[in-house]
């Protein structure tokens, strides 16, 4: 037995005290000093110098540290009641129309947490996917409408009506103008509506009511480049005053007298998607061939199979002379004309040969805008039975149909006191008409006159009232852009600021102010004002119930929105009746020869800013021009032999004089393929009240370039593009000009690789030499590019022979990746920013050929005959060799450019950080955060592609293109970092968009298709010449790119293993 | 045990004693600066100052206030790196290959010669680590432990080489030139009036006794740096030419680069003494310790220097003619023919042609004549390292980003100032250190009794 023992803690266990019993029981058993603790006793004086140090240092510590980082205050603004639709992070997309040109292609626009960031092509769109019903349609939209997203986020639009200058409120600005409108009626004085061409209608029926109630009150159009010519020659040959459809893809010849239907003839997106269906060569196809005849190297000029220089100023006689060859092969009336209208290589009459043969497939087309040349046209497709084949006057466009006479009328009208109210909607004839000093007096003559201008333009600064319209994403409207295609306009946010949509205006002044519709949604939400529902959405809808009837009319106008567009069955075209008899044009063309020596001024629109009407626009300033590769200016085109002869070079400037008018000091480019005796100058530029960007007197900006408008001849009945007679001389002073690419030639490299269709028939590889020997590695081949990889290899093609060099990609590219705008003093440095280029190399016709026939050389002879050239040409073929003969005959080659995303890339071995680094997916990504910014990778990249941020450019005054507040910002893609200063970037292959693919397919828990990952610019390719994929997909259209015989990689023989495969470059320069 | 020949010349005239070379060569550390000195030290100053503006200039704004752009990526700044690089080579070729041969007549040379190293190796950190975009994350090019997880730097790249090569060069030629400053201090110590003067040059002279065991200890590491600096003095500029070497860029992607790189090294490191040791022989009154006979020996290095390099050049040449590659061969005739021919053609007059009067010895001898060539020595090799580094960058593969680059106010101004903070080193060290080597001097005299 053991002995029993017993432990004790202490004496007071052993002697059983009683408080220490007591004590015991309580879980703890002294006294906390809870009291004192919350009592704050410690902190009293009776805390012990030690406990006084501690909470001193600590207390200093503490509020050290919190000070240190200056909380910055960021607004954001949480849902209270999240929208069912949104959800932060995903974007939603809706279809709406595009705003920034009367031709009004279809949209698909990105929102981001309520906020329109970016702009695509609605493939549903016949407009944006070129007249393709097919379910695989792809939608494009050009660089001008994906930039427009950016005039959205202008904070120099207007934030308030004006009333003589100075903001007022709606209410006030409604009451004056409708008293002031009911004055003028009453009074029996005129009111006119100036608008754009414009087909909503919707809109229409807005003026309609307009001019009902105010019976004096008349609608006229007038756009600031205008197709009277084309519409003036309908009326008269067919009685249809309306411009026909055309359809590119069912020619089979295409000749083109100076119309840049590609770059920005009536609807490029459009002609460009249709164009490119016959031009990509496919075995036992045939492929187009396009002449072009010209004076400016157009974009359209540069993809021509075969391009003559042309003066513009005889356009009418080679029209003429083809017109006379065709009309004597088909039993015609010869149109008499003196002179003869042939060019060099007999081309008319090759081009003649060629359309006869070709009769009914083939169509002819001018940019003129005299209506007489245009009716030449139309003779010549009469003739040839290309309507109803390749034009459609049934189902025509809409989209301009504006004429310029009627501006004249107008302005006649105003000074005679007929007319003394005008409401300019949208126009800004006081900057773009060439008569814009006399309409802005007329207007200081007005009784009554409103702008709907959303900034304070030339017109609005000049009106008493500016009622500033919403911006399209702003908006409801809708569009009818052909004949039986409807698209609709829905708005993507709330107004940003205090304006109202013009539609709205006009009907506040007609059938008075229309209160807010509340929003269906309001009950259940809680929502301020702001947030309801515009007025015109409810008008909107009382119009399509007509077209659409009553049944299920709900379901049936939202699917409208939804899909964006409505389209009906085409109507069958059938062959009009014609009986113009052209006799009579003869001797109206012999009088408009240029003569010898005269020099001709070809007034033409830039790719990027068009009319000038998004003047205020960086993206379309920043966008290079396709040929000339200048950004932020207009100049004028030189031909070699006139700088030549003047003296003048690259750098210095030119007077020009033409019918009174002056411009001093403009900038020169010398443009390889300008017609000798022709010089080109842009449109659309020299704004005096555009903003920040676009120049402005008032805030003392600087203009961008010179304003062309003024040079317009007016005519009786169209202003001419072409100026004829100007005298040029050598400027004062230099000027340089921001290029984005100077060096024009390709040194004999084979970088770009071209062959002829006949070669290529022959051979598939023809042109496309086979890589040189000795390509050696001595690293192993990753694991993701060897045979039977699982996993993606991503990679992209780019058919050289399908892009036309318009620009779209590359601001499509700059808007989805946040890339910054530098303006024209860092483009002279030399630092575009922009990811994506497209580098442009000219080659003259060196094997002499203009079209190949029977051995018909033109090897050193000028195309145009001009005084004094041959000699010319003889001084400089001793000075400088044979090659100024050709100048004016380019050929031009378009080559994308962008990160080619090597295998082997030498940008990764050389940073010394590892902050740019291979994908497992066969990318070559950029570590922004890790990147310390020596630029040798930039150094050691072949391809160029690499951009250092040589500035913050984000918040930099220096930079402020839009970027630089808080509502610029909004444009900013937040899937994509916005980069600091001191680190490189480059292309990405769209890796937000890869990512967010894979994510996707993940969640569905399936593999990824192939063509769901689209990259920015190969959204945005109206040619659809650019093709991303994976490569370890093997039916992947990718996979069968990469077999193409075409396919060649730019700088093969580094053996950098580039993912970007380019197909070779095929001309149809044989006559067909 | 030094045996004095009878026959050779001596290596310092004017029959000096053991007292007056220390009497001379400390008096600029004694006495007050001389007035040439102040106007010098002032003037250099000012440009130490315009250095720190500019680079506060480019750091608070951006590297774009230089003018380099999308293709060339680097211009004078890597010019002016790579030429102080190099400048700083003759120090150590001086000090380190030249004891190891046991060419006596470095001695009255070596300590400026180590002093210019050292400080055109300061001026040309600055290039390497001003030129980042980011410089506040400079030390990220350090394989430094960190808490990002794998974050290492790439060794593959050339630059980390650079940085390792720069740094090691550094820490060595600094040892090497402190070392054997440390019995010339205690010198100084024994002789200064000053009470800060006592203390600081006690405080460098470690505690020099000047023992027999001291110097033995002294001469053993002496020999040991030497040794060290040896391969420093091939591998500092080899490194810094595989910056070029190993890129794919046409005109730099050279196998002969190293050897070539180093031959200018030494060339232009020489060309820079010459300008330095003229100036301050005639200055300080050192005729009778840096002779003509120094002046004719480093001459003939920069004749035979300059002539290795000339050879390069035209092997560059034949290699791009011989090599078939249209990118190569365009990249050479682009530099001699191309619009910055001018800069092409400097480089060559000024490092091939010019070095070539040293066959006369009157050219040899003469030295307000060395000291013009020098200049342009100094001249030719600044082009050099701006014809590699612009004109293959200008027009490389694709033609359509070939540009034209010139320099910014900005970056002329860092040149300029690296130029003031360079001399405004020098001159702090002929006023405060002896400028030649005092006691290595002693042990050649003629006359030590």
């Amino acid at each position: 037995m053991a002995p029993s023992v017993k432990y004790w803690k202490g004496e007071d266990e052993l002697l059983r005290d009683q408080a220490f019993t007591t004590s015991q029981k309580n879980e703890f058993a002294e006294d906390l000093p809870l009291q004192e603790v919350l009592e704050e006793s410690n902190f009293e004086l009776n805390s012990s110098r030690r406990d006084f140090l501690k909470y001193f240092g600590f207390s200093v510590t503490a509020v050290t540290l919190a000070s240190c980082f200056k909380a910055p205050i960021r607004n954001a603004v949480p849902y209270l009641v999240k929208p069912e639709e949104i959800t932060p992070g995903v974007p939603l997309y809706y279809s709406s129309t595009c705003g920034a040109c009367a031709t009004a292609c279809g949209v698909e626009v990105k929102t981001r947490e309520g906020r329109p960031i970016k702009l695509d092509g609605n493939s549903r769109s016949l407009v944006s996917n070129g007249n393709d019903r097919s379910p695989e349609a792809k939608g494009s939209l050009c660089a001008v409408g994906q930039a427009s997203i950016l005039s959205l986020y202008d904070n120099e639009r207007l934030a308030n009506p004006l009333k003589k200058g100075s903001e007022s409120d709606w209410t006030t600005i409604d009451a004056e103008i409708s008293k002031s409108l009911n004055d003028l009626a009453a009074a029996g004085s005129g009111i006119a509506i100036v608008s754009g061409s414009n087909h909503s209608p919707s809109t229409l029926r807005t003026i309609a009511d307009f001019t009902g109630k105010y019976p004096t009150a008349r609608h006229i159009m007038w756009d600031s480049v205008s197709y009277s010519g084309i519409l003036e020659a309908n009326e008269t040959d067919f009685g249809k005053k309306l411009i026909p459809s055309y359809y590119f893809d069912r020619a089979q010849v295409i000749v083109s007298f100076g119309a840049d239907f590609l770059g920005t003839w009536i609807s490029p997106v459009e002609f460009t998607k249709s164009y490119v269906r016959n031009r990509v060569p496919a075995q036992g196809k045939e492929m187009s061939k396009h002449i072009q005849f010209e004076s400016n190297l157009s974009l359209t000029g540069t993809n021509a199979d075969d391009r003559f220089p042309m003066k513009s100023g005889n356009e009418g006689i080679y029209l003429a002379a083809l017109y006379n060859k065709i009309a004597q092969a088909k039993g015609g009336k010869q149109i008499p004309v003196a002179t003869s209208g042939e060019l060099a290589g007999n081309s008319i009459a090759q081009t003649a040969e060629m359309l006869l043969k070709n009769a009914g497939k083939s169509l002819v087309i001018s940019g003129s805008n005299d209506a007489k040349l245009q009716m030449i046209v139309n003779g010549i497709n009469m003739m040839l039975g290309n309507y109803g084949q390749t034009i459609d006057l049934d189902n025509h466009s809409n989209q301009f149909k504006a004429v310029d006479r009627d501006m004249d009328t107008l302005l006649a009208d105003i000074n005679s006191g007929k007319v003394s109210g005008v409401i300019f909607y949208n126009v800004n004839p006081v900057y773009s008409h060439h008569q814009g000093k006399a309409i802005k007096e007329a207007i200081g003559k007005l009784k009554l006159s409103v702008s709907t201008a959303s900034s304070k333009d030339e017109t609005a600064s000049a009106c008493a009232y500016v009622c500033p319209d919403n911006h399209f994403l702003e908006s409801w409207s809708d569009a009818e852009p052909k004949a039986g295609q409807f698209h609709f306009t829905q708005p993507v946010i709330s107004p940003v600021f205090n304006t109202r949509q013009a539609q709205l205006s006009l009907l506040s002044w007609s059938v008075g102010v229309l209160s807010p519709e509340k929003d269906p949604m309001a009950d259940k939400q809680i929502m301020n004002q702001r947030f309801q529902t515009s007025p015109f959405y409810t008008y909107m809808q009382t119009v399509w119930q007509e077209k659409l009837g009553a049944e299920n009319f709900q379901t049936r106008f939202n699917q409208c929105l939804h899909d964006g567009v409505l389209t009906s069955e085409p109507k069958t075209t059938v062959v009009p009746a014609y009986a113009s008899d052209l006799t009579a044009i003869g001797s109206y063309l012999d009088s408009t020869v240029s003569k010898e020596g005269q020099i001709d001024l070809v007034l033409y629109q830039k790719v990027g800013l068009r009319d000038g009407a998004m003047a205020n626009n960086p993206w379309l300033h920043e966008l290079p021009d396709p040929m000339s590769k200048v950004c932020w200016d207009n100049y004028v085109t030189l031909p070699k032999s006139l700088a030549v002869s003047k003296g003048i070079e690259l750098g210095d400037t030119v007077n020009i004089k033409a019918g009174g008018i002056t411009l001093n000091n403009v900038p020169v480019i010398i443009q390889p393929g300008q017609a000798n005796g022709t010089i080109g100058l842009a449109l659309g530029y020299g704004r005096t009240a555009a903003g920040k960007v676009g120049g402005s007197t008032e805030k003392a900006v600087d203009t961008v370039g010179v304003n062309a408008y003024p040079l317009f001849q007016g005519t009786s009945s169209s202003r001419s593009f072409v100026v004829r007679g100007v005298e040029v001389s050598k400027g004062d002073g230099t000027y340089a000009l921001a290029q984005t690419q100077t060096h024009h030639t390709i040194e004999g490299r084979n970088h770009v690789r071209e062959a002829t269709f006949t070669d290529w028939k022959k051979n598939p590889k023809a042109g496309n030499d086979e890589p040189k020997p000795h390509m050696y590695t001595v690293w192993q081949t990753p694991e993701y590019r060897r045979k039977g990889a699982t996993g993606h290899l991503w990679a992209m093609a780019i058919d050289l022979n399908a892009c036309t060099g318009c620009g779209s990609c590359v601001v499509s590219c700059s808007i989805e990746n946040n890339v910054p705008i530098v303006g024209r003093k860092e483009i002279i440095l030399r630092r575009e920013m922009t990811w994506l280029r497209i580098d442009r190399y000219y080659s003259f016709s060196n094997d002499g050929t203009v079209i190949k026939k029977e051995n018909e050389h033109y090897e050193g002879a000028y195309l145009t005959k001009e005084k004094g050239l041959e000699a010319l040409d003889k001084e400089l073929s001793n000075k400088q060799g044979a090659a100024y003969a050709h100048y004016e005959h380019v050929k031009v080659v378009h080559q994308p450019m962008m990160c080619q995303h090597c295998g082997q890339a030498p940008c990764e071995t050389v940073c010394p950080v590892l902050a740019t680094t291979h994908s497992t997916e066969g990318i070559n990504q950029m570590t922004y955060n890790r990147c310390i910014g020596t630029k040798y990778c930039g150094n050691n990249c072949p391809y160029k592609v690499r951009r250092f941020n040589w500035y913050r450019y984000n918040n930099n005054s220096n930079f402020d293109y839009h970027f630089n507040n808080e509502l610029g910002k909004m444009v900013i893609n937040p899937d994509v970092t916005v980069r600091t200063r001191g680190v490189m970037e480059k292309c990405s292959f769209c890796i937000q968009k890869v990512q967010e693919g894979k994510l996707r397919a993940k969640r569905e828990k399936r593999s990824l298709n192939d063509g769901e990952v689209k990259t920015a610019c190969q959204r945005a390719c109206p040619a659809n010449a650019i093709v991303f994929g994976d490569l370890n997909d093997e039916q992947s259209e990718i996979t069968k790119l990469y077999r193409n015989e075409r396919g060649f990689h730019v700088l093969e023989e580094l053996n950098v293993q580039s993912s970007v495969k380019y197909l070779t470059k095929i001309r149809n320069t044989e006559t067909v | 045990m030094n045996h004095d020949s009878i026959i050779r010349q001596p290596l310092v005239v004017g029959g000096k004693t053991p007292t007056d070379v220390t009497a001379d060569i400390s008096r600029p550390i004694l006495n007050k600066p001389s007035t040439s000195w102040r106007v010098g030290f002032v003037i250099s100053f000012i440009f130490l100052l315009l250095l720190v503006w500019t680079i506060g200039y480019t750091v608070w704004t951006g590297i774009g206030v230089w003018n380099i752009n999308k293709s060339v990526m680097w211009g004078w700044d890597i010019t002016n790196f790579v030429f102080w690089v190099g400048i700083g080579h003759a120090g150590t070729l001086i000090s380190a290959i030249l004891l190891l041969f046991r060419q006596k007549w470095r001695m009255s040379i070596n300590r400026s010669a180590e002093a210019m190293t050292i400080f055109a190796v300061m001026c040309a950190a600055i290039f390497p680590v001003f030129h980042m975009g980011r410089v506040w994350v400079a030390y990220w090019a350090l394989p430094l432990p960190n808490s990002f997880g794998s974050l290492w730097a790439n060794f593959q790249s050339p630059l980390l080489w650079d940085v390792f090569a720069i740094s090691t060069y550094f820490s060595v030629s600094l040892l090497f030139w402190y070392l054997g400053l440390i019995p010339d201090i205690a010198t100084i110590r024994d002789k200064i009036k000053t009470k800060a003067g006592k203390f600081w040059y006690r405080v460098f002279s470690m505690g020099w006794t000047g023992s027999t065991r001291t110097w033995a200890r002294y001469e053993v590491v002496s020999l040991i740096l030497a040794g060290l600096s040896t391969p420093l003095v091939l591998s500092v500029h080899t490194i810094v030419s595989t910056d070029f070497a190993t890129s794919l860029v046409p005109g730099w992607h050279t196998t002969i680069f190293p050897p070539y790189f180093v031959a200018g090294a030494i060339f232009s490191g020489f060309g820079m003494v010459l300008t330095l040791l003229i100036v301050a022989r005639k200055v300080m009154n050192y005729e009778n310790y840096i002779t003509i006979g120094h002046l004719e020996a480093m001459a003939k290095v920069v004749m035979l220097t300059g002539t290795m390099v000339g050879m390069a050049y035209i092997t560059e040449f034949f290699v791009a003619w011989y090599s078939g590659v249209e990118y190569e061969q365009y990249a050479f005739i682009n530099r001699a023919t191309g619009p910055y021919w001018w800069a092409y053609w400097s480089m060559m007059f000024c490092n091939l042609v010019s070095p070539q009067v040293f066959w006369f010895k009157w050219a040899r001898t003469t030295p307000w004549f060395i000291f013009m060539i020098s200049i342009v020595v100094n001249v030719g090799m600044w082009f050099e390292r701006f014809v590699i580094i612009v004109t293959s960058l200008h027009r490389d593969y694709l033609p359509s980003s070939w540009v034209m680059y010139s320099a910014s106010w900005t970056e002329i101004g860092i040149f300029l100032g690296t130029f003031g903070l360079f001399f405004t080193c020098f001159f702090l060290f002929s006023k405060f250190l002896p400028v030649i080597n005092m006691s290595e001097l002693k042990t050649i005299l003629k006359n030590r009794e």
